[in-house]
């Protein structure tokens, strides 16, 4: 048994014969606060669903705070989740809402009423407590659904892309508020995004999973500055990704030899890494898009289209014109895989 | 052209409504004949409905049938229509035919079959058997009208209900049953009205004492003539509209329909 | 978490199995009777059944009365829906209430004022006589005549409900851009609305002609004894006859109709690359 807080031992998860998460193995420790973090059907949601109890394994094994707790039954892991939706009782109040699992517990009533308006404080709705869910805007319903779900202090505590449904400056206010609660408060979670920014911005560790299996596990920084695989790298940014062979950069319409490559699987770049006006390579300029702080170029090269970012101030190249350019090897991220 | 539209739809309406407005009135006649127009207007028909001893005990048997057979049809409509809609079990598409299958098969035809195969050769009562073939009737609508409340509550806060401690069962009483509560007091009043209202089903299931309404009606106006029947017509008509007009000012009962 | 079916099954078993041997049973019981003769399984029953003129009578009557009244209130559904959607969202919520709310009175009551306005000194004789038309008051009652009324009275809401349906859910403009094209209205509803509302009107005319092949209340108020439909004539030969032969034939060809009835209506609704 593992030392871990919450530990997945290979966990193979699948819906009636398919399989969407294969053999996942992975460990949390008490306090953090890890992101899941993918394209749309890369397994996280069925991982998380799996680890609340809603979808039960095909084979596998999920211990947490020693106890194995693979065949429990949802309502008794003391696991807390969050709904992309929201999910708050239509018939309930604010503070009904919120009180819900303390009622099941049975605990008694001034202690209920003490700890809800405590939860509500803390997420800011302390005088909300008597209205509907209906009357309450988007951010707010997050709020309660948050409230609700630490109230009763759970041991581990999912998000399903809790902020998926709010507008960009909601988002960011919330995403503060999430991260002061869960320091605070101390509670592990899991966070499920498709969204790279809130995941780095987040976790402390970041997990990428695509197509039912792990890519990477490490922190916000090195996910950022070192991806290991071109899947990773181009969903982190790096939008000029090519495999390497024999020290050229290939990919479907050419290839590119690029001095000094390192010996690897693939190198990529980030658009503002990469230098126009000079450099080793030549190109033309088949897009052009001003987006205010920076400038956009599209650069047909030998190895297919090259992105590029300049700053607004620095020389504009027009369309249609050849030119120089460099994909400077120091850098670009090295990839070991595929 | 929006004229003749709008004739056509007066003229229609008219055609509908007209004839039960004056039934309504031909009730209240003070004359001895059923006539229209009558002669004089007057509550003794009316007055006379409530001393006619098979309305009343009819009446008694109706009311009985369509609360307890509608109970009936929830109580085991009820959790079909959940298991249905959450659990997609294996053979979902037969088991909806079969529980949609009560609406095809013409009325009388299952009062003759309850008869013939439930009554006599198993010793099965009238009444009883009654009680089965409007239970049957009712399930289709149990069943459809749960299920459409149930397609519009989402998943999701059941899930958030057993995931803050709730078994499945306090999940369905503390948070299914609320949200669903105007659709099945909606299925309730359909169900109660459609097995007050129905005639084929009860057709051949009579006996001694036992008898609905409508049938009770239908068998008085063979051999009278009086407005006895056009009195109880009318306030038929007025219990089924108050019914169902409270029931759209509390539940909204249109939205089921 | 509904991953247990198991489960789903318990909850639909006592449901299932109340129809299964409540209903279903006993019923399929009776139909197999009417295929059963002394020499084992045939059609015997069926071919007696038709010998006799009067059913054969009776049931080209249904099929008949259940084809107009079906083709009547399409026609004028059409017409009604028409005006009905075109009406403000007030006015239409009270039309369609009206149209709806006759459904929830008996019958009996409904039909049984026919039997006020149709009969020898009802309201249509007083007039006809009244105003010297006829010398003796006509016999309506008791006739096809009045059971084809009853039966459109009782049936027209559910042809025009599922038509009302159909025509708010005509996708936004198609009827303007028609318009527009050339057509004129009547072009406009054969070649737009009818193909693009059909399976309101499929809907709307399975409930009519199914309703109106399995009366009973109707037929057997305005037709009495003398005009008898497929199911007053079954309750004939069972109470006066204890004829069961008769009773099961007539429930077969009920069933069957009613079956076929909606199985090739929906074919209809949706073939030619309908939805």
């Amino acid at each position: 048994m593992s030392d871990a807080f919450l530990s997945l031992q290979d966990l193979t998860l699948g819906y009636g014969g398919s399989v969407a998460v294969e053999a996942l193995n992975l460990d949390l420790d008490r306090g953090e606060l890890v992101a899941l973090l993918g394209p749309s059907g890369c397994g996280k949601t069925t991982t998380m669903r799996a680890i609340a109890g809603l979808m039960k394994p095909m084979s596998g094994r999920i211990t947490l705070d020693g106890r194995d707790i693979t065949r429990v039954a949802p309502n008794k892991r003391g696991i807390g989740l969050v709904f992309q939706s929201y999910a708050l009782f239509p018939h309930l109040t604010v503070f009904e809402n919120v009180a819900f699992g303390l009622r099941l517990q049975g605990v008694a009533k001034d202690e209920i009423a003490r700890r809800v308006t405590a939860a509500l404080a803390s997420v800011g709705l302390a005088s909300f407590a008597e209205r509907q869910p209906k009357a309450l805007s988007g951010g707010q319903q997050q709020r309660v659904a948050l409230a609700r779900s630490i109230v009763v202090e759970p041991k581990l505590l999912l998000l399903d892309e809790p902020l998926s449904n709010l507008d960009a400056r909601l988002r960011l206010e919330m995403r503060s508020e999430l991260s002061r609660l869960q320091k605070e408060l101390g509670i592990t979670m899991i966070y499920v995004t498709h969204d790279q920014s809130e995941a780095l911005a987040l976790a402390d560790r970041i997990v990428v999973m695509r197509q039912g299996r792990i890519e990477q596990i490490d922190t916000p920084a090195n996910i950022y500055e070192r991806p290991v695989s071109g899947f990773v790298a181009e969903f982190i940014g790096f939008e000029n990704t090519f495999a390497l062979k024999q020290g050229a950069l290939v990919s479907g319409k050419g290839s590119l030899p690029v001095a000094g490559a390192p010996d690897a699987h693939g190198l990529a770049w980030r658009p503002r890494t990469v230098v126009l006006g000079q450099g080793a390579h030549e190109g033309r300029v088949i897009g052009a898009s001003y987006l205010g702080e920076t400038v956009e170029y599209l650069i047909d090269s030998a190895a297919g289209p090259i992105k590029a970012e300049t700053p607004a101030h620095a020389p504009r190249h027009a369309m249609g014109e050849n030119l120089r350019f460099d994909l400077p090897v120091e850098a670009a991220a090295v990839l070991s895989r595929a | 052209m929006r004229l003749a539209g709008q004739t056509i739809l007066f003229l229609v309406l008219a055609f509908l409504i007209g004839p039960f407005i004056l039934i309504c009135v031909a009730g209240l006649s003070g004359g001895e004949t059923l006539a229209f127009p009558p002669e004089g207007l007057s509550l003794r028909w009316v007055a006379r409905v409530f001393e006619v001893e098979s309305f009343r005990a009819t009446f008694a048997v109706s009311i009985t049938l369509g609360i307890g057979a509608t109970l009936l049809a929830l109580l085991i409509g009820v959790p079909a229509a959940y298991g249905l809609e959450r659990y997609n079990p294996p053979g979902a598409n037969v088991i909806r035919n079969v529980l949609s299958s009560p609406i095809i098969v013409p009325g009388i035809i299952v009062g003759l079959a309850l008869l013939r195969h439930l009554v006599i050769p198993l010793g099965v009562g009238i009444l009883p058997a009654l009680f089965i073939g409007h239970t049957a009737l009712l399930i289709p609508y149990a069943v459809r009208i749960v299920s459409g409340s149930l397609v519009n509550l989402r998943v999701d806060i059941e899930e958030a209900a057993v995931l803050l401690g709730a078994s499945r069962l306090q999940s369905f009483t503390k948070v299914v049953l609320p949200n669903i509560r105007n659709g099945i007091m909606a299925a309730f009043i359909i169900g109660f009205i459609t097995s007050f209202n129905q005639v084929p089903v009860s057709l051949f299931l009579t006996g001694p004492g036992v008898s609905t309404l409508p049938i009770d009606m239908m068998a008085y106006m063979e051999f009278n003539y009086d407005p006895s029947i056009a009195a109880l017509s009318g306030l038929l008509a007025l219990m089924s509209l108050v019914i169902v007009l409270v029931a759209e000012k509390l539940l909204g009962l249109s939205r089921y329909v | 978490m509904f991953q247990d079916r198991r489960l789903g099954l318990a909850l639909l078993a006592p449901a299932t199995l109340f129809i299964l041997l409540g209903f279903l049973l006993p019923v399929a019981i009776l139909l197999s009777g009417a295929f059963q003769t002394p020499e084992g399984w045939g059609f015997s029953s069926f071919t007696e059944f038709f010998a006799k003129p009067l059913h054969r009578e009776v049931f080209w009557r249904t099929f008949r009365l259940g084809l107009y009244v079906t083709a009547i209130s399409a026609v004028i559904g059409y017409a009604v829906a028409l005006s009905i959607v075109d009406a403000s969202d007030k006015r239409k919520g009270q039309l369609v209430a009206t149209l709806v709310l006759p459904l929830m009175i008996s019958p009996v009551a409904r039909t049984y004022a026919w039997v006020v306005i149709l009969g020898k000194t009802g309201i249509v004789n007083q007039f006809l006589t009244g105003t010297g038309i006829l010398d003796t008051p006509a016999r309506i009652l008791f006739s096809e005549t009045a059971i084809f009324i009853g039966l459109i009275q009782l049936f027209f809401p559910l042809m025009v409900l599922p038509l009302i349906s159909a025509l708010e859910n005509l996708p936004r403009d198609v009827v303007p851009a028609a318009r527009m094209l050339g057509a004129n209205w009547l072009q406009v509803f054969w070649k737009v609305i009818l193909p693009l509302t059909r399976e309101g009107l499929v809907v709307g005319g399975t409930l009519v002609f199914v309703g109106s092949l399995t009366a009973y209340v109707t037929p057997a108020i305005l037709g009495g004894s003398k005009v008898l439909m497929l199911e007053t004539l079954l309750y004939q030969r069972v109470s006066v006859a204890n004829d069961f032969a008769a009773a099961g034939v007539i429930a077969v060809i009920l069933i069957v109709m009613s079956i076929v009835t909606n199985v090739v209506l929906k074919r209809l609704a949706t073939r030619k690359g309908g939805k």
